[in-house]
């Protein structure tokens, strides 16, 4: 049986956390009805252009890539942990240089390998499969910080600006520019900065750190919009116009109207007419509002609820995980959902701009479903080695606390009968 | 108050939850406020999006004609096409305009070129009204940036025929004058509605139960009453009668006097309905015979003949002094010069020599011995109550006129006014009503209501009849209208057109010319005055009224003996062949 390493002594495998997979399974559930719902709509749109799609089209590519995806899941579930950790500096180093020739392709013109829709290139064409190499960018960027961090913090120099914020900057950076600047993808660019925020704010820097990474976050975002224009139109010239603000102001108008129309109840599963070429990316990035006609506000809130306890019941794992670098894998897993369902959302309330990001689990679309399961898979992998109550919670006014760690570790499950008390708060009351 | 939260008391996984949650509180908050609080005001946007509303345009009826036994479509429709360009689509200009120019000819709108240079235009009108010939060609030449649209238009099979009977269609779709105009909301059917959701595209979808879907109401197929002959004949008579005496203007009714039904309403000069909107005097769109009262002069006569047999002031066998004039108040009526002074004049010398002096007696004997209240009250019963002057027919025709018929009780309508009716002055009156009160007075004492429609057709070939209607029964008794038609016979027959009816036939009939007014001087004048002759033709039952109007007439003597008169012959002697009327 694995073992991990755990800070103190060995914790023992066990049942993994099985209401995660409840969660995760009772949304991709949820996702898989509403395109087979909205499927005929959506081909008999792209069909009126000349195509011949089946109408179940959607459904069944969303059926393939849940195919794809649960794999994924059980394979990140069950592949030894070392592994990842073993290659994670491989599998980030292998989707920059994918980003890296995508653009070069992308720049080639009539490359039949490369795919681009609103004027960037995000994807690679390998004919049946499209593949968005800014997807494992994030997955490679996840294990890879995770590790890192793990590192410096057992070195004593997280909070070491050259040896540990310079370089992840850097490589957050490059990230970035790939992303953001060369794909145009703000969303999944804003996603990488919430993976690595919250492992950063996880792995314990401080209020001093924490405000130089907040500050450099910042600039980097002034600096794109205010340098981007530029460097955006002269890469652009390439490939035509820009996207245009109308076009996103169109977007949410749309999503509004389908929330709007679907008022408590809904109008029902099927009884959609937004998706009918109204509200653009209907399946994909705006597949939440098609939810709000189709289940209104009711089913809204019902999906938010099982959204949310899936988000609670990935802290409550990282809660519970004594190994520093599992827990940020945990944090970095948080941070993906997170970011990309709440910015998704929130676009579509019009509380912040439309970033262009999917709705993890629920949405339609191949690369982003399977590297999300990829990362759940790993929660799930990890949940098999919880200890019974929440770990000392490294915040950084405990850092003087660290001599007396013995007292804030739980004893592992199966291994100790060292009676579980839990007093954690209590004395933390009375020590604060 | 300093705010010190001490962040450091809280876990870090309990700082990100509250953040995660706030978040979906934010969430939560704003789906309330648009799902529920603004719910009606998204289905209202939703509505106006997803909703399309088409029309269905419905067909408008299509207007046929009698011809003996069958009908013959005047007015049928016929799709043609606009052609016009997106400038911002064109690709060859030169070619785009000598493939438009080979193609559509004379169809050309002016100053296309012009519009296609303008790029900011994405509709330029090339050309109008291109047949599906043209149209066909236009396609297969598939120049980009060219469309067409298809509408419907009339057309008219028999060119000119009846156009003021017709009147037209204008370019909304809407009838004007003649039938189109008077029964447009029946041609006219209703249009259907279509309204659905739809998707991006217009497309209609199946998703909602709200849709309505009534389908168009096409416009009736008319019947008219009119003979496609006897209209042709009638136009080409009256147009021979006018050359004859250089006479600018006139009309022809024929008529059924047995059930109102028109056979013809012949005006000149005339028009194009096709071309309606190249007429410049948009005067000739108008069916005089029904928008034009005159004063219709001594074919009043007859009718007033018919009133006094029926009151009993007279009969067939009544004598009395004509001086050739009479003096009624302060006003000497004479009769015109030529005609002779008789101590024993008999009722045919009335209409034969069409004497005033004679129903001025006539109306004298109404009133005891003189004209006076009574004798007026009598006279405009008949005139208004029996014969419907002063009411508009209701014949299915726009912009009919009612005329004028001063009552007795009017301060105009004095002792001399009544005097000058007698014999067709002093009042106005359409050849409709004029034609109409005439029949009933000759067909045994029944008003029809006069009618140009016979029914409606749905395949062009079948008729589905419609009800005669009588608007008056007992205009006069039969037997007075027997002797009054014996009279009428017997004035036609001693006058100087009698010798050229056809023998064995009945046929009767009186003249009338009137005077103008001269708009300069308010007096009665000889120039232009307006000839009319008002007769009717068949064996022992009339079967047919014919009404002449000649305007502006050049020849010698009175224009209703030399310019109307000749006209009525012509077109009843033809009529006795062409109806078939089994002589006596």
């Amino acid at each position: 049986m694995e073992r991990i390493n755990a800070a103190k002594g060995f914790v023992r495998r066990h049942r993994p956390d099985y209401p995660m997979v409840i969660f995760i399974g009772l949304l991709l559930l949820l996702g898989l009805i509403v395109l087979y719902a909205i499927s005929p709509a959506r081909t008999q749109i792209i069909n009126e252009t000349g195509a011949s799609l089946d109408q179940a089209h959607f459904m069944q590519r969303q059926f393939l890539y849940l195919v794809v995806g649960i794999s994924a899941f059980i394979a990140a579930a069950n592949v030894p942990l070392k592994l990842w950790q073993k290659y994670a500096s491989k599998i980030l180093i292998f989707s920059l240089a994918a980003c890296i020739l995508l653009a070069i392709l992308g720049m080639l013109p009539g490359t039949p390998l490369v795919l681009c829709t609103n004027d960037a290139c995000r994807w690679f064409d390998f004919g049946i499969i499209n593949f968005q190499p800014a997807e494992l960018v994030k997955f490679g960027l996840l294990i890879y910080t995770a590790g890192f961090l793990a590192k410096r913090i057992q070195q004593g120099k997280l909070n070491d600006l050259s040896e540990t914020l310079v370089p992840i900057g850097i490589l957050v950076g490059v990230s970035i520019l790939f992303i953001i600047g060369l794909q145009k993808d703000m969303g999944t660019g804003l996603a990488l900065l919430g993976i690595v925020g919250s492992m950063l704010y996880v792995a314990g820097i401080n209020k001093r750190m924490g405000a130089v990474v907040l500050g450099s976050m910042l600039a980097a975002g002034a600096l794109f919009i205010i340098i981007a224009p530029h460097r955006i139109a002269r890469i652009v010239t390439f490939l035509g116009d820009n996207a245009d603000s109308g076009g996103a102001a169109y977007h949410i108008t749309q999503a509004k109207i389908a929330l709007g129309t679907g008022g408590l109840f809904g109008l029902g599963l099927g009884k959609n007419v937004q998706s009918f070429g109204y509200l653009p990316e209907a399946p994909n990035d705006s597949i939440f509002a098609i939810m709000g006609e189709s289940f209104g506000f009711i089913g809204l809130i019902v999906i938010l609820v099982i959204l949310v306890s899936l988000l609670l019941r990935l802290l409550r794992i990282m809660d519970r995980i004594e190994d520093v670098n599992l827990r940020l894998i945990v944090a970095g897993a948080f941070g993906w959902l997170a970011t990309h369902s709440l910015l998704n959302i929130s676009a579509m309330v019009g509380v912040v701009p439309l970033t262009g990001i999917t709705l993890p689990l629920l949405s339609f679309g191949g690369t982003s479903l399977m590297f999300i399961m990829l990362a759940l898979g790993l929660v799930f992998h990890i949940s098999r080695y919880t200890v019974h109550g929440k770990i000392r919670d490294n915040n950084e006014s405990n850092e003087n606390q660290n001599s007396d760690s013995g007292r804030w570790l739980r004893g592992p499950r199966y291994t100790s009968s060292g009676g579980y008390q839990p007093t954690r708060r209590k004395s933390r009351s009375i020590r604060d | 108050m300093k705010l010190n939260i001490d962040f450091s008391r809280f876990r870090k996984s309990e700082i990100l939850a509250t953040i995660m949650i706030g978040f979906v509180v934010i969430i939560v908050l704003n789906l309330f406020y648009i799902q529920i609080i603004r719910h009606e005001y998204y289905k209202k946007q939703a509505y106006e999006e997803q909703v399309a509303k088409f029309v269905l345009p419905a067909k408008r009826g299509q207007i046929y004609a009698r011809d003996s036994g069958s009908i013959v479509p005047l007015v049928l429709n016929q799709p043609v096409y606009t052609a016009y360009a997106d400038p911002q689509q064109v690709g060859d200009k030169t070619k785009l305009i000598s493939t438009i120019n080979r193609i559509a000819g004379g169809n050309v709108v002016e100053g296309f070129k012009d519009g296609l240079d303008n790029k900011q235009s994405r509709y330029v009108v090339l050309a109008r009204q291109l047949s599906n010939a043209q149209a066909e060609m236009l396609k297969k030449e598939d120049v980009p940036g060219v469309g067409m649209t298809a509408t419907d238009q009339r057309v008219y099979p028999e060119g000119n025929l009846a156009s003021q009977l017709l009147g037209y269609v204008d370019n909304d779709g809407t009838g004007l004058y003649g039938v189109e105009g008077a029964l447009n909301k029946r041609l006219k059917g209703v249009d259907g509605k279509l309204q659905a959701v739809t998707d991006v595209r217009r497309i209609p979808l199946t998703v909602s139960n709200d849709d309505v879907s009534i389908p168009a109401r096409d416009g009736d197929n008319i019947v008219l009453t009119v003979d496609r002959n006897i209209q042709s004949y009638a136009e080409s008579a009256l147009k021979k009668g006018l050359d004859n005496v250089r006479a600018s203007k006139g009309s022809v009714v024929v008529m059924n006097p047995n059930n109102g039904q028109i056979l013809a309403m012949a005006n000149y000069p005339t028009y194009d309905p096709s071309k309606y909107n190249k007429v410049t005097d948009y005067g000739v769109f108008q069916n005089d015979i029904v928008s034009a009262p005159y004063e219709v002069g001594s074919v009043m006569k007859t009718m007033t003949m018919g009133v006094g047999l029926d009151t009993g002031a007279v009969n067939t066998g009544t004598t009395f002094n004509n001086r050739g004039y009479v003096q009624v108040d302060d006003r000497k009526i004479s009769n015109v010069e030529e005609d002779p002074v008789n101590a024993n004049a008999t009722m045919t010398d009335v209409l034969h020599y069409s004497l005033n002096t004679g129903v001025v007696f006539i109306l004298q004997q109404m009133g005891g011995g003189k004209v006076n209240m009574a004798a007026r009250t009598k006279l405009y019963d008949y005139y208004h109550n029996h014969f419907r002057f002063g009411e508009k027919t209701g014949v299915e025709q726009a912009g009919e006129s009612a005329g004028t018929v001063i009552p007795p009780t009017d301060e105009q309508g004095n002792n001399v006014r009544y005097a000058n009716m007698a014999f067709g002055q002093g009042m106005d009156l359409t050849m409709m009503q004029t034609a109409a009160a005439f029949s009933s007075a000759i067909n045994g004492g029944t008003y029809y209501k006069p009618t140009v429609v016979a029914g409606t057709t749905s395949n062009g070939t079948n008729v589905k009849g419609s009800k005669v209607k009588v608007l008056k029964s007992g205009v006069l008794s039969q037997s007075t209208s027997a002797s009054l038609r014996d009279l009428i016979v017997k004035g036609r027959q001693l006058g100087a057109l009698g010798g050229k009816d056809r023998a064995g036939y009945v046929v009767g009939g009186k003249t009338g010319t009137s005077q103008v007014i001269d708009p300069k001087t308010g007096e009665y004048t000889n120039a232009n005055s307006i000839g009319s002759y008002l007769g009717f033709g068949g064996n022992q039952t009339p079967q047919y009224v014919i009404m002449v109007q000649v305007k502006d007439s050049k020849a010698a003597g009175y224009a209703g003996t030399t310019a109307a008169g000749p006209i009525f012959g012509d077109v009843s002697n033809w009529l006795l062949d062409y109806m078939k009327i089994a002589p006596n």
